[in-house]
């Protein structure tokens, strides 16, 4: 008895510290100590690992013009500047090495820089290895040896607010006057989705900038909690026009402003199947209507175009929420998805040809992000695609999400902002058979789909019409009860994406719900009243034998 | 008779909830502490059907062992009926158990739709040409030609690398005038090179150490231009736009992917892609390009070679034919 409670202690001291090193795994963007001293070898060794690790996005010169620099938006930070965006310092300061520390230990949310902590990824750098690596990053720009601009020395980092009021609706409705108060909306939109500014702006690289839609949090480089956003506009960001406001706003209007942008992060939905509900009214093609308050909406991840020549890396419509309702003829989808730009003009003429990209062993299938398109206003059109296979599934076969095969067509229903505003017809229904082939509008006669689109603050709305089935061969049928696959292909005008330089999803479902059959209620009272008329007789029958016992007694 | 402490029917009763409950939770929740995994094992429907079954058969053996045994069991029963325990009670339970079994027809013949499932097959490899098992990555161990026309480029200086990492060593030349261009290698390898070149003497192993960290970091550079966008720069499988599909991006630090599969396999994978794969492993559903149509097959090995440094793992060694 006694080796046995000895044996449970051993036990217990054991997940005790299972769990301290559970929680030492998740502080892991904060070191268990000051940066060690930056000898030669310790450098050296951070070289080591800087050529191994870093080099290729940010150069062998530590300028950020490594050989996959070209490709990415944004691009990769240039050392020798010593600009660097996202500290705890005051504006224009350098940062503490803690703030470097944090951004190789959680990398930036959304871009390419990736964590390299090995508590998180398992071939990630240690500690020490982050600390090495720093110490070389520092070598890039001369502003690091100067002691009068040391941050730390000259008392410039900013420390989160003592008193921080808690997340609730009074401190996020003062947030919302504090964001109303400083004109965040002047960059970032009435309602947060980056679409303040009526054209592009430019960082002081010379690089075009998004400016950040807020209620996408998976796209907030820096983290998404309410401590991460309450930096960056106390700190600003350097580099760019995100100013700090540390003379404008006092701790606590920061504090209930970062409480109000973190109230408008959209929260994902994970369901892989839209389930639509039979309506027996006439089918709007407003988007607007009262009836998509109540149809439910699935959210849709999309990624940019890599499966083929041209690859495209930088999409900028990365999520795309879908509702649909149906009755005895037709079928509605509404399209829901954030833009920061109108683009309803197409001019062919600056269409890109990827036949260079398309070459075997040629320099790179990925399309540059500056020099090969152009990413500016009033060029290229927005546009959406709903994509089925044409024939039904049977079992789990499907065409490729990427636009099928050629033995296995999908059929498209396409909106082209452009279309609409000069009087052709807005949706278009077409067919493909792989990607090698550009998507085949259908012939006049067969045009069935109908639609509506409204842009409004920062984001684009639009309803799809259909009739449920066609006498067409190469449509998509939709019939109740069945998963139908569903995907989407997505062009952002003003991002450059035309043609293949899109984002896409892969396949979700659609699925039409259908009404309970008659028979499953009969099925139903049946049971309930064969059980119930046994249990009756069975009382009948006990009470009659105790009646006869007692009166044989 | 004797002197029971608890009646059979109650007996019974319990025995019954306290296998279902052993069936339905208890061992699932045993299965997390032996397989230490983050979700419990449960039990099959079918398992589950076969474990009430046999209680079932074994109380009915018990119960009408003997006379007495079932008017035992029946005993509480016939009370109920007769209304020995209430008028109110008799009539809540034959209330009861037919809307129970009410409820219990329409749940099982409701039309319920599920998703149709995608299981995700590791390595499928039922087209996987037989051929290819026993290819070696040209890149990992270089014949002794080349290893000999390297020693005289880098004797000469000359050393020459894929046009994709050119601009990136022609600035840093540029910018730090150096003596030997091999001098941006941050390996010990390279560096013993360069010692070995100065002092007139260059071993063969020195050079193909060497030569391998020049592959490296091609296939690296590589990686970071074509795969990193998905698989991540952690070769983890989570990069910037691994969210957007429903099949995530392999992960070959995890155990039981690259490691498992010799490296004509993973040639194979590269090569052909999602649309080569057999259709039990639902190429539809992946994203993985068909690198044939724009990789070289230098290229494809370099990133190879890459892929199994970064992820600290080794292939498996192909099998004698």
């Amino acid at each position: 008895m006694k080796r046995m409670m000895n044996n449970l202690k051993v036990v217990l001291l054991g997940m005790l510290i299972a769990c301290g090193l559970h929680a030492i795994a998740f502080a892991a963007n904060v070191p268990s100590g000051p940066m060690p001293e930056a000898t030669e070898e310790f450098v050296e060794k951070g070289r080591g690992i800087y050529f191994q690790r870093c080099s290729f996005c940010h150069g062998l010169l530590g300028d950020g013009e490594g050989p996959a620099a070209k490709y990415l938006d944004p691009r990769p930070r240039d050392f020798t500047l010593g600009t660097f965006k996202f500290r705890t310092t005051e504006s224009g300061e350098l940062p503490t090495d803690l703030d470097l520390f944090r951004t190789v230990s959680r990398g930036l949310s959304g871009t390419a820089m990736q964590s390299f902590d090995s508590d998180l990824i398992k071939n990630g750098l240690s500690e020490l290895e982050r600390w090495q690596v720093i110490s070389y990053i520092k070598t890039f720009a001369a502003e690091f040896e100067d002691p009068e601009l040391d941050p730390v020395a000259t008392n410039k980092v900013i420390s989160l607010p003592a008193n921080r009021a808690p997340y609730d609706e009074e401190t996020i409705a003062r947030g919302k006057q504090v964001f109303e108060r400083a004109k965040c909306w002047s960059c970032h939109g009435k309602l947060g989705r980056g679409d303040g500014n009526k054209e592009f702006r430019k960082d002081d690289w010379g690089f075009t900038i998004r400016i950040r839609n807020v209620t996408h949090p998976w796209k907030i480089k820096a983290g998404s909690e309410i401590e991460d956003i309450y930096m960056r506009f106390t700190s600003g960001i350097s580099g760019t026009p995100m100013p700090s406001f540390v003379k404008s706003l006092n701790e606590e209007d920061r504090w209930d402003l970062a409480n109000y942008i973190k109230s408008l992060q959209h929260k994902l939905t994970s369901h892989q199947a839209l389930r639509v509900k039979l309506v027996d009214v006439e089918l709007p093609e407003d988007p607007a209507d009262a009836i998509w308050e109540n149809a439910e909406p699935m959210d849709m991840r999309l990624a940019g175009q890599v499966v083929a020549p041209p690859r495209w890396q930088n999409p900028s419509i990365e999520m795309v929420t879908i509702q649909a309702v149906y009755n005895d003829k037709d079928i509605a989808f509404k399209l829901t998805w954030d833009d920061p730009f109108m683009d309803i003009v197409h001019d062919e003429t600056q269409e890109f040809d990827p036949v260079e990209l398309a070459k075997v062993g040629g320099f790179n299938s990925y399309v540059e992000t500056i020099d090969m398109i152009p990413r500016k206003l009033e060029t290229l059109r927005d546009s959406i695609a709903l994509q089925f296979p044409v024939k039904a599934p049977s079992g789990t076969k499907k065409p490729h999400f990427y636009r099928g095969s050629s033995s296995e067509q999908v059929h498209l229903l396409v909106w082209k902002a452009d279309q609409a505003s000069v009087g052709e017809r807005g949706t278009q229904e077409g067919n493909a058979r792989g990607w090698k082939q550009p998507i085949k509008a259908q012939a006049d006669d067969s045009q069935q789909v109908t639609g509506k689109a409204k842009w409004d603050q920062g984001r684009w709305t639009l309803v799809m019409k259909r009739p449920l089935t066609t006498d067409d061969r190469n449509d998509v049928q939709f019939k109740p009860g069945i998963f139908i696959p569903m995907s989407l292909n997505a062009w952002d005008g003003s991002n450059g994406e035309h043609g293949l330089i899109m984002s896409l999803s892969t396949w979700h479902y659609v699925f039409l719900e259908t009404s309970t059959p008659v028979s499953v209620y009969i099925n139903s009272l049946l049971a309930f009243l064969i059980v119930g008329g046994l249990g009756l007789w069975l009382m009948r029958k006990t009470i009659k034998g105790k009646q006869d016992e007692e009166a044989g007694a | 008779m004797n002197k029971k402490i608890i009646g059979t029917f109650p007996m019974v009763v319990i025995v019954l909830v306290a296998v279902y409950g052993l069936a339905k939770w208890g061992i699932p929740a045993f299965s997390r502490q032996v397989t230490t995994l983050p979700f419990p094992l449960p039990v099959p429907g079918t398992l589950m059907f076969f474990y009430m079954t046999l209680t079932v058969i074994a109380l009915f053996l018990m119960v009408t062992f003997s006379e007495d045994g079932l008017s035992d069991f029946l005993r509480p029963i016939k009370k109920l009926l007769a209304g020995g325990y209430g008028k109110v009670l008799r009539a809540i339970v034959l209330l009861a158990i037919p809307l129970v079994a009410g409820w219990q027809t329409y749940d099982m013949t409701v039309p319920r739709a599920q998703v149709p499932a995608s299981l995700r097959i590791q390595h499928p490899s039922s087209n996987f040409p037989v051929a290819m098992e026993a290819l070696s990555n040209p890149f990992e161990k270089p014949g002794e030609d080349q290893i000999t026309e390297f020693i005289e480029q880098a004797k000469a200086n000359e050393v020459s690398f894929i046009q994709q990492v050119q601009d990136d060593i022609d600035a840093w030349a540029e910018e730090n005038d150096p003596d030997h261009v091999l001098e941006f290698f941050a390996v010990e390898s390279t560096k013993k090179l360069l010692a070995e070149i100065d002092a007139g003497e260059v071993s063969q192993e020195t050079a193909k150490a060497a030569l391998h960290e020049k592959y490296l970091f091609e296939g690296r550079a590589l990686y970071a231009m074509n795969c990193r966008p998905c698989h991540g720069d952690s070769v983890a499988g989570d990069g910037p736009m691994a969210d957007g599909f429903k099949l995530r991006p392999i992960n070959f630090t995890d155990n039981g992917t690259i490691e498992t599969i010799v490296e004509g396999y993973t040639f194979w994978r590269v090569t052909n892609g999602g649309p080569g794969l057999p259709t039990e492993a639902t190429p539809w559903d992946s994203a993985m390009p068909e690198w044939k149509l724009s990789l070289s097959e230098d290229e494809r090995w370099k990133i190879i070679l890459a892929e199994y440094n970064l992820a600290q793992k080794t292939p498996r060694i192909p099998e004698g034919h």
